[in-house]
């Protein structure tokens, strides 16, 4: 098991520095010189003094070998330099967002699993019965709309006709318990609507997978009740796939987020980088991206461990 | 393989909107004649209307040219960036499956690399660098998406190129780029279209989330996704500006998807039906009040067992009965198929939900209750008795248990089921158990797990399972057969050992089609064909005086040395020419008369009834009294 989980660590960590690396080479493979690249997109026009500048505030100037250990250097303590549009504190900025956005990812996530995976097992248990069709249309329904399109409706349904839950906007949690998650609740529940049909498929295909083993007989022929033979020897043998397709969407939930924070005006991560792209902020684009990156490689290095520790036989491999 | 494959029926309803999907926008001149980027601000948010079919949106543009000019876009960025993807990435896998080595270290690694982007990310990094727009919106796509293509096709390739038939048209001298491109790339093509239209619909989701943020097509040129973005501040005034894009967007992805689905099912048949695997319940149509023998644990009386619709219903076994006593083991002897696991299932009430008890009774000595009849138990009934009165044992010790649990979780599970007591109460039986049944180290493979485990070691940790309630009745369905010979002895002589020393009483059904092995172990035989008892008596007098054809071509069969356990695990008889009939297709009269070397006009005519021989021997053959031993 130790040697498992290093061999994983190191794997995660490796996987880090490329995602760096590969990001770092971006500004150098671009054709032409990226500061002036930065402030000429979109029709604008510079000075070469500008240009100057610029390219010493990101430290274009250096030789690529000096800039790639600076960088790599500077990744490591966390320090992402300054924006170039307002010259505040990268580390700093996405320190006060992270959180927002990662309340609404575990609040989408929880959503998701706690009715994607009942519903999934239900559906597979009575397979071709009403509730499986309808609940299978559904969520087919589900995968294929955006999820900007789901947060414009509902914006329109919930805060515009009915009236019940706001259209956006943030409140603290200390200075507004209450307002804080009826302002969650929109927000979340598109963010998770995808993900949802996602687990609710791959919940319903492993469990009518796994309900036609020759173990799922051993245990019904051993007398346990339906119940538990459901919860012992089909759901949680069906988790392990379950697991691993959430932890892979997590990159497209990620990337929901944009979306969704820009359409209920949420003031996380993605508002942020949304404004940075806009402003060809590059350094403020790069860390928010390196950031998340390594969000996504940490929570998938979390579930190939939680995975090992669902099934024995995936420590061997 | 083959160019004029004709379509499968559920593919031509999603293949039919596909293409009105893909043509409609496209066509666009001929529906509308007005230009979508056409300002007429006085008509701003005009209602629909004979020349504005969809109304005005909010700069009093004709909003079906724009959802129809839009949709040119999406789809022309969808369809380009995925097929670039899907090119170039298929390369990219055929070559990494070709070459391996480096080549294949690449492209793996490659997607693993790129999955930890999120797309939309990657995509806003790329358009800080070099502005928004449809080209570069394509260039990300298509760079975002062609590792997935490559992993499959990689994948699909060494599936494909370790096929029978590659294999031997690499030996015949065909060369290789011909081997890849008649052969491998027909055969992929299947997961690859799945994943081009899957990588289609997700295309389709982000350049319109990216038109929406303002970052995607670059105005004046339509888009879905600008189209929301700009009805969004007037919603309230005219929600059909919104509606109508977000309308078309989620038709034209959930039209992708459903054919992708539908291709799918398609292409993996397996997948598409619903495994039915319930559990259906045992009836009962006797009026006979439950009795059962003094010395008898279990009986079958007149048991008949159908499938398919009730119109058209048809047998697979028929007017089956057993006795199964105490301190007797009862073989069941048959070629796959003979109907032989199904009676055993039944007396569990195990039986698939897709089979249903048309007939007959099936009773049961319960330790408690007296005598059970399955018919008139509940389903927790069942569950009461399934374990605690009667126990089994499965062909497949590899599968029979649970890969993700213990193997002393699954056995204190089992004890539990029906003897409460405190854990470490049951821990201790289980392992005394484990000891019984021959396991060395019997508290350290408690804590292990079946993947730690020999097949024969399986088998007995299920026998050892199978035993944890002391059942009146053991069935044990060819517990030998998925093992090597010498461990198939080992177990044989385990389960005999078990009946004479530790399970006093008990009643075993014993299930095979190795008469060797039934000839060691089993006191009385029966013998089924196509789903009926052919012949039935103790095991001396079966199988050295056999009175039907069939049992005497299953002698034949055996190889020279009978009573050795070193019998072919070949479940087929080579000395009887062909196979038994389906069920569906059972010749008149007796079942087995098209393989007889003895058969006579008279055997089509009807059934022969199972009769006596002798007082213990009945045989159902007319002219049983003409067979005799080769």
């Amino acid at each position: 098991m130790t040697a498992f989980l290093l061999r994983r660590s190191l794997a995660a960590l490796v996987m880090l520095l490329v995602v760096g690396t590969i990001i770092f080479s971006l500004l150098i493979i671009v054709p032409g010189d990226p500061a002036e690249l930065l402030l000429t997109t979109g029709g604008g026009t510079t000075t070469p003094e500008a240009v100057a500048a610029l390219r010493e505030t990101m430290g274009l100037d250096q030789p690529v070998l000096i800039q790639y250990l600076q960088f790599l250097g500077d990744t490591l303590r966390l320090n992402f330099g300054t924006s170039i549009i307002d010259g505040t504190e990268i580390s700093q900025a996405i320190g006060l967002r992270l959180p927002r956005t990662l309340e609404l990812i575990a609040a989408a996530a929880i959503l998701a699993l706690a009715i994607g995976i009942p519903s999934g097992t239900y559906a597979a248990l009575r397979a071709g019965s009403a509730f499986d069709v309808i609940t299978s249309g559904i969520m087919a329904l589900l995968t294929s709309v955006p999820v900007f399109v789901v947060g414009t409706l509902f914006i329109y349904v919930f805060a515009q006709i009915l009236k019940i839950l706001p259209a956006g906007g943030y409140t603290a949690l200390s200075d507004d318990p209450a307002a804080h998650f009826r302002a969650l609740i929109l927000p979340a529940v598109s963010v998770s609507l995808n993900l949802m049909a996602i687990v609710f498929r791959m919940t319903r295909a492993s469990v009518l997978e796994m309900r036609s083993h020759d173990w799922v007989r051993t245990a019904t022929a051993k007398g346990l009740r339906r119940k538990l033979v459901i919860r012992r020897h089909i759901l949680r043998n069906a988790m392990g796939p379950v697991i691993t397709v959430v932890g892979l969407q997590l990159g497209i939930l990620l990337g929901s987020t944009v979306l969704v924070e820009f359409v209920y005006n949420w003031p996380g991560l993605s508002g942020l980088l949304v404004t940075a792209v806009e402003q060809r902020d590059y350094p403020t684009v790069r860390a928010i991206i390196l950031t998340v990156a390594a969000i996504f490689i940490v929570i998938n290095l979390a579930i190939d461990i939680l995975y090992s520790v669902l099934d024995p036989r995936i420590r061997l491999k | 393989m083959n160019m004029s494959l004709p379509i499968p029926k559920r593919m031509v309803f999603p293949s039919i909107l596909l293409i009105l999907l893909i043509v409609t926008p496209f066509a666009a001149p001929l529906i509308t004649g007005d230009d979508p980027t056409a300002m007429a601000i006085p008509q701003r948010f005009a209602a629909p209307s004979f020349e504005h079919w969809l109304g005005q949106d909010e700069f009093g543009r004709d909003r079906l040219a724009r959802i129809l000019y839009g949709g040119q876009v999406s789809l022309t960025v969808a369809f380009v960036a995925t097929t670039i993807a899907a090119v170039v990435g298929t390369l990219f896998g055929l070559i990494g499956a070709y070459f391996r080595g480096p080549f294949e270290f690449f492209t793996t690694r490659l997607a693993d690399v790129v999955v930890c982007f999120p797309p939309i990310l990657l995509a806003l990094l790329v358009v800080t660098l070099f502005g928004p727009g449809a080209v570069t919106l394509i260039a990300v796509l298509s760079v975002l998406y062609f590792p997935a293509f490559a992993r499959i096709a990689f994948a699909e390739a060494l599936r494909v190129s370790a096929l029978d038939f590659v294999e031997a048209s690499r030996a015949l001298g065909t060369p290789s780029r011909r081997i890849v491109l008649r052969t491998v790339l027909p055969n992929i093509a299947g997961p690859l279209s799945i994943q081009y239209s899957l990588t289609a619909a997700a295309a389709i989701t982000i350049e319109s989330g990216l038109s929406f943020l303002g970052l995607g097509v670059v105005p004046p040129a339509p888009s879905w996704g600008q189209m929301i973005r700009g009805a969004r501040a007037f919603m309230n005034q005219e929600p059909l500006g919104i509606l109508i894009p977000c309308i078309a967007l989620t038709l034209t992805i959930y039209i992708i998807n459903f054919f992708c689905d539908r291709l799918r099912d398609a292409l993996d048949p397996k997948g598409a039906q619903g495994a039915k695997d319930a559990i259906s319940q045992p009836v009962t149509t006797s009026q006979k009040a439950p009795d059962l023998p003094s010395d008898a644990v279990a009986s079958v009386r007149d048991l008949r067992l159908v499938t398919g619709p009730a119109s058209q219903s048809v047998d697979l076994i028929a007017d089956v009965s057993l006795t199964l006593r105490a301190n007797e083991c009862t073989a069941l002897v048959g070629e796959s198929g003979s109907g032989k696991s199904l009676t055993s299932l039944a007396l569990m009430g195990l039986l698939p939900d897709v089979i249903r008890q048309e007939n007959g009774q099936l009773l049961l000595r319960s330790k408690s209750d007296g005598v059970v009849d399955l018919g008139k138990t509940t389903a927790q009934g069942l569950e009461k008795l399934r374990g605690n009165d009667i126990a089994m044992i499965f062909q497949e010790p590899m599968t029979s248990l649970n890969p993700v649990h213990k193997i002393g979780f699954q056995m204190v599970e089992a004890i539990l089921a029906h003897r409460p007591m405190p854990k470490d109460q049951a821990r201790n039986e289980a392992i005394e158990l484990l000891e019984l049944v021959g396991i060395n180290e019997a508290a350290r493979r408690f804590d292990g797990y079946p993947h730690e485990l020999s097949g024969g070691m399986r088998q007995r940790v299920m026998i050892a399972m199978a035993l944890s309630c002391q059942p009146k009745l053991l069935i044990a369905d060819e517990p030998t057969t998925a093992l090597d010979v010498t461990i198939q002895a080992e177990v044989i002589e385990l389960l005999q050992r078990l009946q004479r020393e530790y399970a006093d009483g008990l009643g075993l059904l014993f299930i095979s089609h190795n008469l060797g092995i039934v000839s060691e172990i089993a006191d009385r035989v029966v013998v089924m064909y196509s789903g009926k008892i052919v012949e039935e008596g103790p095991t001396d007098v079966v199988l050295n005086a056999p009175k039907h054809p069939y049992t005497r071509a299953l002698m034949g069969s055996m190889p020279a040395a009978h009573t050795d356990l070193h019998s072919s695990r070949n479940d087929r008889l080579a000395a009887i020419s062909g196979t038994p009939p389906l069920p569906m297709a059972r010749p008149s009269g007796c079942a087995f008369r098209d393989r007889c070397p003895m058969a006579i006009a008279a055997c089509a005519e009807h059934i022969p009834s199972l009769d006596n021989v002798s007082d213990v021997h009945s045989v159902r053959c007319i002219r049983a009294d003409e067979v005799v031993t080769a």
